[in-house]
């Protein structure tokens, strides 16, 4: 049988896995997924981790993924700084630098690329990222959580630093990762998908669901992860549909989105 | 109320005839920061000289909180400056008030040389925060201290001692301490309660230390928001110096000062006869 055309963009934490485990049947679902359909992709709001170290991650947990099948926030800024043929400061964590090899490094730069790095979000750095931006140069950044979760309680995201930088210079950050639309869009990019033709399966229902909504593509809530009751009516809109896993949202895409219980 | 008016002359007088005492700001317009205390701004220590001879009120509304009153007091008088510390209105004491009156025990992210204005406060387990211009204390870790006393506490109250964005130091643009503000105010969901410039409070504390109404006062700055902005918003008179943070870019800013002159020099040339 002809496999359906469709690309399936799935987010990982939460959604896959949470932390080091996977969720119950995940991995023999994206088994079935990619028998019946053309096309999936991962994509995650990183900022921290490359999608070499992503990839062996969920290497290790069992999931069947090549690297060039995640997606990125850094791939994301990756992409835009290639395209406008920039030369950034960057203020990334280490291990996501090997996202941002070959730049010149002598020449003078003319973007500031904020992500998530605590050790690089020093008075110093964040001064010299000012002085940039206010002489003109372009912001960027990765996404702008306002806080994430780490061992020892919440922390501050990389969000605030953009919002800090905003308010200094009067200019606005160009936020590449989700829920932009130009995030969802632009992983697609190239590959002969329309919106249309792609869904989203993700456990952040504004950063994934709705925003790959706002993209045009379909979206499906998993009920897995971060998913809190009541996530579902607590923006504008509403997800298109609402899976208790990732194993049952498989199985909607799989039956056309006609649920089994329907 | 005395004769002084009579010792102010100006192309200005016209429109404000009611002008009597003034509000200078203090970095930027008396000396420019920068290390070993800086550099005093030509003619300014002569300006200050001619205001204490006129006999016109004058008081300094800053918004420094890298030092006390005291330190402040110092480091001006031996740039030769003739001012003591009860002409000096800076943050600190204003939010020391706030939080004795509404009973708050702060986490400060404040510079160190700045503690001493807040010997009285209690800090154990702090219930609100407040940020201040603190320098290399803005760093990662206070900031998310900070952030974490707020999203722990039930009202997320958070003060900022002024809302600046950046000045001048040793001819370099400095982030000031609104950025930072900006970023807990935007991790939490909360509104920074402001201490200092340009707050509407402030600069009526001004003018009720001068004993006057805002529109007898003529308030000098180097920054066209903080300063120029906040003032005139009072109906105080709003003069924007050429020294400082000044940018001739400020000259195309909404805010449109009453005037702008080179320096502080000129500004009271043109005041005092």
């Amino acid at each position: 049988m002809a496999k359906k055309r469709l690309c399936a963009l799935i987010d990982l934490s939460g959604t896959l896995h949470v932390d080091d485990a996977a969720i119950a049947g995940a991995q023999e679902a994206l088994r079935r997924l990619r028998s019946k359909i053309s096309c999936v992709k991962f994509v995650t709001n990183t900022t921290k981790e490359s999608k070499r170290l992503l990839h062996s991650r969920l290497t290790k947990m069992g999931f069947d993924i090549a690297v060039d099948e995640i997606y990125t926030s850094l791939s994301a800024a990756r992409n835009l700084l290639d395209q406008r043929k920039s030369n950034p400061l960057l203020l990334v964590d280490d291990f996501a630098m090997e996202e941002f090899h070959g730049f010149p490094t002598n020449e003078e730069k003319d973007t500031v690329v904020v992500g998530l790095a605590p050790e690089k979000f020093s008075y110093e750095n964040l001064n010299e990222a000012f002085r940039l931006v206010h002489a003109g140069a372009s912001l960027i950044a990765v996404h702008k959580a306002r806080y994430y979760k780490r061992n020892d309680g919440l922390a501050l995201g990389p969000g605030p630093f953009v919002a800090a930088l905003e308010y200094a210079t009067g200019s606005k950050a160009y936020v590449v990762g989700k829920p932009e639309k130009s995030f969802f869009l632009s992983c697609v990019e190239g590959m002969g998908f329309q919106p249309h033709d792609c869904v989203m399966i993700g456990d952040d229902v504004r950063d994934d669901v709705l925003g790959a909504q706002k993209a045009g593509m379909t979206g499906i809530l998993v009920k897995t992860g971060k998913y809190l009751p009541g996530d579902e009516t607590k923006f504008e809109f509403s997800p298109n549909f609402v899976a208790a896993d990732f194993t049952d949202a498989v199985e909607m895409i799989c039956n056309d989105f006609v649920s089994p219980k329907a | 109320m005395g004769d002084f008016p009579n010792a102010l002359r100006s192309a200005w007088l016209p429109r404000n005839p009611k002008v009597r005492g003034f509000l200078l700001d203090i970095t930027g317009v008396l000396y420019e920061s920068g290390g070993e205390g800086g550099k005093v701004i030509p003619g300014s220590v002569e300006a200050i000289q001619r205001i204490r001879n006129s006999g016109v009120p004058v008081k300094f509304l800053s918004n420094e909180t890298q030092t006390s009153r005291i330190g402040i007091v110092k480091k001006l008088r031996k740039h030769g400056f003739d001012l003591c510390v009860d002409d000096i209105i800076t943050p600190c004491p204003a939010v020391v008030a706030a939080l004795n009156e509404r009973q708050l025990r702060p986490y400060l992210v404040v510079h160190p040389d700045a503690l001493p204005e807040f010997d009285e406060i209690s800090t154990n387990e702090p219930n609100c925060v407040v940020i201040a211009d603190a320098a290399h204390h803005l760093s990662y870790e206070n900031l998310n201290t900070a952030f974490r006393v707020l999203m722990n506490s039930e009202e997320k109250i958070l003060f900022t001692l002024g809302k600046g964005k950046f000045y001048q130091e040793d001819g370099e643009l400095t982030l000031d301490v609104g950025p930072f503000a900006t970023g807990l105010e935007y991790a939490c969901g909360v509104t920074a309660e402001v201490i200092g410039k340009p707050s509407e409070s402030y600069f009526l504390e001004g003018a009720k230390r001068l004993g006057m109404r805002p529109e007898e006062v003529v308030m000098i700055g180097d920054d066209i928001e903080s300063d120029v902005g906040g003032a005139m918003k009072l109906g105080m008179t709003g003069i924007l110096v050429r020294t400082g943070k000044y940018r001739p870019t400020n000259e195309n800013h909404q805010v449109k000062p009453d005037a702008v002159v080179d320096n502080l020099h000129a500004a009271i040339d043109q005041f005092l006869e």
